[in-house]
């Protein structure tokens, strides 16, 4: 079990390591000041507002964990959300005129959607390991062809959603199943499944061996190309799925979709507890990160007590203080 | 087009700009702006190029060169090959940014052009032979006097703000200062950064923050479209409740025409200011009259009797 | 044999009642060691015996839980991560400690730069360090970056290094593990010289007859504790050893097996050709253990390299068992029966952060997976299987790869490439950097799969070990194979005489 390899073995105190918690102390604290400020923060709707609105961001953070913990980073999931969102749009409303506005043109449209991010993360996968770019470049690169060809396609302003087909969508983002949103639920179903990958799959275990040291990866049988194209078309598709239950919710896409997306799914990586440089990867404390940071958001359009202009200074320090926690030597007698 | 309507101020210079057309056959006007990367961008690329087909149908001998750049350093270097490559004898510029395209524009003022800049001033005054502008105090004003004709004392609103900026405090300033003393209260203001994604958190929660929401001054359509679609969400889209945005996207104004309530007006800060601006600065080749000085857009109320004046289908904005 | 009081404080550097624990697990008990100068004095035992911590502490990377450092006669308290060396206590770390991607010159000079007025006096630099090159033999550019430079020529800089630091005592930690024969006789040459300068020589080591040889004086440690310090000349190799692991020690090597000459040809290598080596031929049978000899950078590793698809071959065929085959990855060559085990522990071998169950099943991973999920309960049935068969000891099952001892580490290497039921196992450097009774498991293991029917090459730099392990070797010099010696042939005189060129083999033509 990686968590348990992560624990120092010179040291016999229980097996569960405090710094383990640091994300989920982070979050408490965070929810216990937001109560404190206004009791309306654990109501029941904003609770929901939160889940669903963590729900892009830590969809597309599951994916970012395998790619980070292969050893590699991709910066164009925001761009690549806006471009399959325009493209979707685009296809949808097209369809419209044969399909008509039921169901299947929906399912027409995600399908293409994700059909398009598993491409697009090929190409970012290959371009890395097939062509021996640094994935900083590769994806410095795709970002901006991502995010100008949705400019492009909107002619600089917006696409919107055909309205007839709104109301097929909508349901999509809005509606609930056994009170919990489908936005939420997809969240759920990929964070089990990321888990699972990451923990009980051999996939999981290539992706850490690969980015802790991808020589002795090399040398033990690992295909190490294949494994890490592979974590980029996943992230492909957690970008893809994101933008599927993104679009419904306001209906359109522009150049300003998805703006930053990849500095927050890194940020909500890093702050669970993933190493930067690979090779220890928390999916579990990506989906905790990703609730962080929607929460810090949250909270500051629940008061008055800060500047608005300062909102970007209390985000920066409860990151760090969130990585602190977790990093920080908790009293450990180190020699 | 209704130029003649929204010239609200104009302070016509006593110069006369003798035509620079004497020295060559052709009129060349360039016409820089940044390269649209929003809707409201767009919509000035639009009718940007609306206006070139159009003023170089009516005048044969008038060259309009449109150019977009991505970034002000690519904005400066454009200016500078209008000059070098293109001869200019008028500039129409939309700046970037103030400060970093000041010395730039002097240097076309110096080859001898006619400068007309369009709704962000240059950081030295004087420079520019023609100002046109849309009006942002003004249009915090009327979205503030509208407020008050349908809300009484003791009423709640909440506010949006766009990019904490000069435009966002003239229209905040000027909407807060009209309102002072109607008994109308601002729970809160929230930066929602003129992007539909940030409207529609924002309103979120301040729907789970505030139970009782009379109206919403969204500043902006894209944040309205945001606001509403929370509104609907949250199920208080009715009983009154009124958001008023700003700028006038097609969208918009079509609801207005179409007598939606819950979005039933608009505050014009046009795109088509551009086209504007390159009418004026056509004119001061080809009309007799002094043409120089500083025109100021007003910020006009669209509701459903005079929207149908300000709706460009074909735009995208 | 003679032992000494411990206490004698007659040294330069003297360590007086050292203890010490890392948290609850004690390390060293109340040890006592004295270094005088102008001598060469040798620092023996068994892998956790104490040795690195007795080093670190007297200089100064770890402080001791209780007893004294007395330096030049004074008690004293050395300044932690490496201050020491300005007291003129240098340590050479096993881990080389070089920046990779900075030049000789840099590496040397790195801290201490002669500068002018903060601007770097390079024309300087660069002539000390053509000086110090010349002094050690390492014949390269004080431009060359490290990253270019081999395992053993990083080991020479590092000398270089701490020679430039003018030190009075010079503490070496295992300096010979992965030089050859020539660097060692280099290395010594140098370190004869310091001895005659008056530097006091602190020398860890496991090859014993390299202790006999360089030595003046010898400290046995055992299990954290002092056991003797005696003259050298008083010791032969087996007082050391037995002094060592507290038990006789009269088979370092299992006793050779007959080869069968009848047995299956295993893999048959023929004309194979990459960048760095030319038409090298031969024959591995069934239960065979053939050693390949040869100087450091001879091609020995490249070889197996390109058998198993980590290297791209130019030309030549591969037969395994009858059929002709050719690896695309290692994973291929793994389907097929044949594994390499890497000198590199930790740098290719072992995912250091990461445990004993995830490194021992990583070669093998398939088998531990039903379709992708893995099959957590046989993953720890094989980490028990092979603690057992291969007596891997850690103190705690969860342990890091990093935390554990060099020998429990190539234990659990060997484990971990044996999870992949090979036909063919290739060893490079089995037993580099291990103290002398692993090294005798390990050899024991490499006989015991020989004679169920296992055929092994052995790569090695130590002469003794392929003499004494092998039933053929085979000699590499700059590319090509040199020679081949079988039976009686394998001595040292006759692979030197391959290795140095002497010998022209005649079945080239």
């Amino acid at each position: 079990m990686p968590e348990l390899a992560q624990t120092d073995a010179t040291i016999r105190k229980p097996k569960i390591d405090l710094k383990m918690y640091g994300p989920a102390i982070a979050l408490v604290i965070l929810c216990i000041i937001g109560f404190s400020l206004n009791t309306a923060f654990l109501s029941e709707g904003n609770i929901t507002n939160l889940l669903t609105r963590s729900a892009f961001i830590g969809i597309i953070a599951v994916g970012a964990t395998f790619v980070i913990t292969a050893g590699g980073i991709d910066l164009s999931v925001g761009s690549m959300a806006a471009a399959i969102a325009g493209i979707m749009i685009i296809l949808m409303n097209a369809l419209v005129d044969i399909l008509g506005t039921g169901v299947l043109t929906v399912a027409v449209g995600a399908g293409c959607a994700v059909l398009l991010g598993a491409l697009a993360g090929l190409a970012n996968g290959l371009l890395t390991t097939k062509g021996k770019i640094e994935a900083f470049i590769v994806t410095l690169g795709t970002m901006g062809i991502f995010r100008s060809l949705v400019t492009y396609f909107a002619d600089g302003g917006t696409l919107s959603l055909n309205f007839d087909i709104r109301g097929t969508y909508r349901p999509v983002y809005y509606d609930s199943l056994i009170g919990v949103p489908i936005p939420v639920w997809v969240f759920i179903i990929v964070a089990i499944s990321g888990w699972f990958l990451m923990n009980r799959t051999t996939f999981g275990r290539y992706c850490t061996a690969i980015g802790s040291n991808e020589h002795v990866a090399q040398y033990s049988a690992i295909n190490v190309n294949k494994i890490k194209t592979w974590t980029y078309v996943i992230q492909g598709l957690c970008v893809a799925l994101a933008t599927v239950i993104y679009v419904p919710r306001l209906g359109s896409a522009s150049s300003s979709t998805g703006v930053l997306w990849e500095l927050e799914a890194i940020a909500a990586v890093i702050i669970g507890g993933t190493v930067l440089k690979g090779g220890y990867g928390r999916i579990g404390g990506t989906i905790l990160g990703a609730l962080i940071l929607t929460t810090i958001g949250n909270i500051l359009n629940f008061t008055d007590l800060i500047s608005n202009y300062l909102n970007g200074t209390m985000q920066g320090l409860i990151i760090i203080i969130a990585v602190w926690l977790q990093r920080a030597d908790w009293g450990k007698s180190k020699d | 087009m209704q130029f003649g309507k929204i010239i609200a101020a104009g302070l016509i210079s006593a110069l006369a700009f003798a035509g620079a057309a004497t020295a060559q056959d052709t009129i060349k006007i360039g016409v820089s702006y940044p390269t649209p990367t929003h809707a409201w961008a767009a919509g000035m690329n639009w009718h940007a190029e609306q206006a070139e087909a159009r003023l170089e149908a009516l005048y044969p001998d008038v060259d309009l060169i449109l150019i977009n750049s991505p970034d002000p350093a690519a904005q400066a270097s454009a200016l500078e090959d209008l000059v070098s490559i293109h001869g200019i004898d008028a500039l129409v510029v939309l700046p970037f940014e103030s400060e970093p395209l000041t010395d730039p524009v002097l240097n076309v003022k110096d080859s001898g052009a006619l400068i007309t800049v369009v709704d962000r001033g240059l950081s030295q005054p004087g420079i520019e032979d023609i100002y046109v502008a849309g009006n942002n105090p003004e249009l915090g004003r009327i979205s503030a006097q509208y407020m008050m004709t349908r809300l009484e004392t003791g009423d709640n609103i909440v506010i949006l703000r766009g990019i904490p900026t000069i435009i966002d405090n003239e229209r905040f300033d000027a909407f807060m200062a009209e309102i002072e003393g109607s008994g109308i209260n601002v729970l809160d203001h929230k930066h929602a950064n003129w992007n539909r994604d940030d409207g529609f958190e924002v309103m979120q929660d301040f729907l789970s923050r505030f139970p009782d929401i009379d109206a919403v001054w969204a500043q902006d359509d894209d944040i309205a479209i945001g606001v509403v679609a929370a509104l609907e969400q949250a199920d208080r889209a009715g009983d009154g409740m009124f958001v008023v945005g700003g700028a006038g996207m097609k969208e918009t104004i079509r609801g207005i025409m179409d007598g939606n309530e819950l979005v039933p007006v608009d505050v014009l800060y046009p795109p088509s200011m551009i086209a504007t601006a390159m009418d004026v600065t056509v004119a001061a080749f080809k009309s007799n009259g002094p043409v120089a000085g500083r025109y100021i857009l007003g910020a006009t109320l669209i509701t459903q009797e005079n929207a149908e004046s300000f709706y460009f289908p074909d735009s995208p904005f | 044999m003679v032992v000494e009081s411990p206490m004698a404080s007659d040294g330069l550097l003297c360590a007086d009642s050292l203890s010490k624990s890392f948290g609850t697990v004690p390390v060293l008990f109340s040890v006592s060691f004295s270094l005088r100068a102008g001598e060469v004095h040798a620092l023996i035992g068994e892998n956790g015996a104490g040795k690195s911590t007795l080093m670190k502490i007297m200089s100064g990377f770890h402080n001791p839980t209780s007893g004294r450092i007395i330096y030049d006669g004074k008690p004293v308290t050395l300044p932690p991560n490496g201050g020491a060396e300005a007291l003129g206590i240098v340590l050479i770390h096993q881990e080389l400690n070089l920046s990779e991607q900075m030049t000789v010159t840099e590496n040397i000079f790195l801290g201490r730069e002669i500068a002018k007025h903060g601007i770097l006096d390079r024309p300087a630099m660069t002539a000390r360090v053509v000086q110090l090159l010349a002094d050690v033999g390492l014949n390269i550019s004080p431009d060359t970056r490290i990253s270019e430079l081999s395992i053993a020529q990083k080991q020479m800089v590092e000398i270089a290094k701490a020679m430039s630091r003018n030190a009075r005592v010079l503490i070496m930690d295992e300096p010979t593990a992965v030089l050859t024969e020539a660097e060692t006789n280099i290395l010594f040459k140098q370190v004869n010289r310091l001895r005659d300068q008056g530097v006091a020589i602190m020398f860890v080591s496991h090859k014993l007859h390299e202790v006999k040889e360089i030595s003046d004086r010898v400290t046995v440690l055992r299990d954290g504790q002092w056991i003797g310090t005696s003259a050298t000349s008083d010791l032969n190799l087996d007082d050391m050893a037995r002094m060592m692991v507290g038990r006789e020690l009269s088979d370092l090597y299992p006793p050779v097996n007959e080869p069968n000459v009848d047995a299956d040809i295993a893999l048959t290598v023929n004309g194979l050709h990459t960048k760095n080596i030319t038409d090298i031929s031969f024959e591995l049978r069934r239960g065979e253990i053939l050693g390949f000899s040869g100087l450091v950078g001879s091609g020995r590793t490249e070889v197996f390299e390109a058998v198993c698809g980590l290297t791209p071959m130019q030309a030549g065929t591969i037969t395994t068992f009858g059929n002709e085959i050719r690896f695309a990855s290692v994973a291929q060559a793994r389907d097929a029966g044949i594994v390499y085990l890497t000198k590199d522990r930790k740098g290719r071998g072992l995912l250091l952060n990461e445990g004993m169950q995830t490194n021992l099943t990583l070669l093998a991973l398939p088998q531990f997976a039903n379709r992708l999920m893995l099959d957590r309960k046989k993953e720890a049935f094989a980490l028990t299987r092979a603690v057992r068969r291969f007596d891997i000891r850690a103190r705690d099952p969860n342990v890091r790869a990093k935390d554990m001892s060099g020998g429990n580490q190539q234990k659990l290497l060997l484990a971990k490439v044996m999870e992949a039921d090979p036909k063919i196992v290739i060893i490079d450097e089995p037993t580099r950097g291990i103290d002398v009774g692993t090294k005798q498991q390990i050899y024991h293991f490499i006989a015991a799969l020989a004679a169920e029917g296992v055929s092994i090459v052995v790569i090695s730099s130590d002469m003794p070990e392929i003499i004494g392990i092998s039933h053929r070797v085979i000699i590499m010099r700059e590319g090509q194979i040199a020679g081949t010696v079988s039976g009686r042939d394998i001595n040292e005189t006759q692979i030197v005489r391959y290795a140095a060129g002497l010998n022209e083999e005649t079945i080239h033509a």
